[in-house]
C-alpha cells in the first residue's frame, strides 16, 4: 500500500521512498493501456466463467454415472487439473502455433486457407488464452458439480418417475434446484480464478501482442518487474486487490447462505 | 446440451429398471459427447508425449504428424544437462518445505476455526477467503521489496516462505470441514478421560482427520510444485530455478526447442503423476468437500 503512493524504481527500492501522493494512481488511470486492460479483464473473466461453469456442469452430467469409462475420463480430467499450469500452457501454445495441430487440421481439411495466428493476432489472442483457461478450470467444476448431482438419491428420481415427470421436468425441477447452491459458490470461485489467472497468460502470450492479453493483475506485474516502475505496479495491484475484496464479500455471503441451508 | 440428451432419451424409451436419470445418461447421445470430452482432454496430453519423442527436425517439417521415428534424443539431452537435476532438487525442496510449513500452520488453525464459534471465527474465515483470492501478481511486488530487505532474495527460504504464505489460507479452509466432521462427543470423551486440549488434538483429532491432512498436503504439494511466479522473480539467476520456473522461462522465450520443452514438461509432470496415482481417491472426495463448505 505504502509503495503505491510513492515514487519507487529499482534504484530507490531499498532507500526511503519519495511520497508522490496519488500520482501513481493518476498515471495509471491516464494511460491508454489501463482502459484496454480493464476491458480485457472483463472479457477474459466473462469467457472463463461462462464456459467454465457451463462446461463443468455439462461434463458433470455426462460423467455422473459410475462406470469404467466415465471413471477413466473423470480421472483424466482431474489429472489434467493437477498438472502444473505451465505444462498445460506450453502444450496449448504448441497446439495453437502457426504450424501446430489445430492449424494443420484446418489447412488439411480446407477449412482455412492460411494459418490462423491464434496467439499473435490482437483480436484473437485474448479469446484463445481465455478458452484455454476455461478448459483448465472445467475439470474442477465438473468434479464439484458431479458430487452434488450424485447426491440426489435414487428414490427421489424413482418418485418423480412414478408421478409421471418427463425427463425435461426431471432436469428442471430436480437437477437444477440441487446444483443451484453449488453453482453460486462455483460462480464466485471461477470468477476469482479467471481474475487471478496469470500462468497461462505468462506462458502463452506474456500479455501480448501489445497489451492484447494483459489483464489487470498482469499489468501490475509487468509495470513492476518488466518496466521496473514499482510504484505504478503497486498502484495497479492495489486496484486489483480492491476488486477482489468486492468479490470476496459476495462469496462469503453465498457460503453463509449455503451453510445456513445445510 | 442436457436438452438434447433429454430428447433422445425420450425417443429411445425402453423399459428399464434403472432410474430415469441414469437411463438418460446411457442414451446414444451421451456416449459421443463423452468421447468429445475425452478427446478435448486426451489429445493435449498425448501431444506432449508424442512431441517429446520427436527429433527437432521432425517438428520443423511437420509439427502435427503422427508418423515419425520416435527418438529419445530430447530426453537424453534433457537428462544429460546437469541443470535439470538441480532444478528437480529445487522443486522437491521447495514443494516439500512448503507442505511442511503450511501443514504446521494450517492444521491447528483449521481445528481452532472448526471448534470455536464466535464472531471472531466469522471474521477470521472472511479474511482467509480474501487472502486466498488475492492475485499472486499483486503479492509479488511487496514481497520482492521485503525479501530484499531481509536478504531472502535468491534463497530457497524466501520462496518457501512466499509459497507458504500464499497457501496457508487455502490449507486452513480445506482442513476446517474435516475437523468439523468429527463429532464433538469424541472430544468430550477424551476430556473426561483426562486429556487436555493439546493431548486431545494430537492423539484424538489428528489421527481421525488424517485423510484431511493427507488431502491438504497433496494439494499443497501440487500447487507448490507448479508455482513459478515467485520462483522466477525471487531467484535472481536461472541456475536456482525449480522445474516449473525453468519451463516457464523456456516457453516464453523465442525460437523454442519444442521436443526439448515437451520432454521437460513430461519430466515435470512425472512426479505429479506418481503422487496422483496414490491420492486420486482422496483428491476426488477432498476437493469437493473443501470447495463447497
Amino acid at each position: 500500500m505504502r509503495m503505491s503512493v510513492s515514487d519507487v524504481t529499482v534504484s530507490t527500492l531499498n532507500d526511503t521512498w519519495t511520497f508522490s501522493g496519488l500520482e501513481n494512481f493518476q498515471n495509471d488511470f491516464a494511460s491508454p493501456a489501463f482502459g484496454e486492460t480493464v476491458l480485457n479483464t472483463v472479457i477474459f473473466v466473462g469467457i472463463v466463467t461462462v464456459l467454465g461453469l457451463a462446461g463443468g456442469l455439462g461434463a458433470a452430467i455426462l460423467l455422473a454415472k459410475s462406470g469404467k469409462w466415465t471413471g477413466f475420463i473423470l480421472g483424466l480430467l482431474v489429472f489434467i487439473w493437477a498438472l502444473p499450469p505451465v505444462v498445460n500452457g506450453s502444450v496449448w501454445k504448441f497446439l495453437l502455433g502457426s504450424s501446430g495441430l489445430l492449424n494443420s487440421i484446418g489447412l488439411e481439411t480446407g477449412l482455412t486457407t492460411q494459418p490462423i495466428p491464434f496467439l499473435f493476432d490482437d483480436s484473437i489472442a485474448l479469446y484463445s488464452v481465455a478458452l484455454v483457461n476455461a478448459w483448465a478450470v472445467i475439470p474442477f467444476n465438473a468434479l464439484v458439480f458431479r458430487a452434488s448431482i450424485m447426491g440426489i438419491s435414487p428414490e427421489v428420481l424413482e418418485a418423480a418417475k412414478m408421478d409421471g415427470a418427463s425427463r425435461w421436468k426431471e432436469i428442471r425441477h430436480i437437477l437444477v434446484p440441487v446444483v443451484k447452491p453449488t453453482t453460486l459458490v462455483l460462480l464466485v470461485l471461477t470468477v476469482v480464478y479467471g481474475f487471478r489467472s496469470f500462468d497461462f497468460i505468462y506462458v502463452m502470450t506474456f500479455g501480448g501482442p501489445g497489451v492484447a492479453t494483459t489483464t489487470l493483475p498482469f499489468l501490475g506485474y509487468i509495470q513492476a518487474f518488466v518496466r521496473f516502475d514499482f510504484g505504478l505496479g503497486a498502484a495497479t495491484a492495489v486496484i486489483a486487490v480492491a476488486m477482489v475484496i468486492v468479490l470476496a464479500v459476495l462469496y462469503a455471503r453465498s457460503v453463509r447462505r449455503e451453510e445456513a441451508n445445510s | 446440451m442436457s436438452n438434447t440428451v433429454d430428447r433422445t432419451a425420450r425417443m429411445t424409451n425402453k423399459p428399464s429398471r434403472m432410474s430415469a436419470l441414469w437411463r438418460k445418461l446411457k442414451s446414444p447421445v451421451a456416449t459421443p459427447l463423452r468421447l468429445v470430452l475425452f478427446l478435448i482432454y486426451g489429445i493435449p496430453l498425448l501431444w506432449i508425449v508424442l512431441t517429446s519423442l520427436k527429433s527437432p527436425r521432425d517438428v520443423i517439417s511437420s509439427q502435427s504428424s503422427f508418423v515419425f521415428a520416435p527418438t529419445l534424443e530430447a530426453y537424453s539431452e534433457a537428462l544429460g544437462n546437469s541443470g535439470l537435476y538441480t532444478a528437480l532438487q529445487q522443486s522437491l525442496v521447495i514443494a516439500t518445505g512448503t507442505v511442511i510449513f503450511t501443514l504446521l500452520l494450517a492444521v491447528p488453525a483449521g481445528y481452532g476455526l472448526a471448534r470455536v464459534n464466535s464472531r471472531i471465527t466469522t471474521v477470521g474465515l472472511g479474511m482467509l477467503i480474501v487472502l486466498q483470492m488475492l492475485p499472486q501478481t499483486s503479492n509479488v511486488i511487496p514481497l520482492y521489496q521485503i525479501f530484499g530487505q531481509w536478504n531472502l532474495l535468491n534463497t530457497n527460504a524466501g520462496v518457501i516462505i512466499a509459497d507458504t504464505a500464499m497457501l496457508v489460507p487455502f490449507g486452513v479452509l480445506l482442513m476446517r470441514p474435516f475437523f468439523r466432521a468429527v463429532p464433538v462427543a469424541l472430544e468430550e470423551a477424551a476430556n473426561l478421560d483426562g486429556a487436555g486440549t493439546f493431548r486431545t488434538f494430537f492423539s484424538v483429532m489428528m489421527p481421525i482427520a488424517r485423510n484431511g491432512i493427507a488431502t491438504t498436503g497433496t494439494l499443497i504439494f501440487l500447487l507448490a510444485w507448479g508455482e513459478f511466479l515467485y520462483a522466477v522473480n525471487f531467484f535472481l539467476t536461472p541456475n536456482n530455478y525449480p522445474l516449473s520456473a525453468l519451463l516457464a522461462q523456456q516457453v516464453s522465450a523465442f525460437g523454442i526447442d519444442w521436443p526439448g520443452l515437451m520432454a521437460l514438461a513430461v519430466i515435470t509432470s512425472l512426479p505429479i503423476m506418481v503422487l496422483f496415482a496414490f491420492t486420486y481417491r482422496l483428491l476426488r472426495e477432498g476437493l469437493t468437500l473443501g470447495a463447497v463448505k
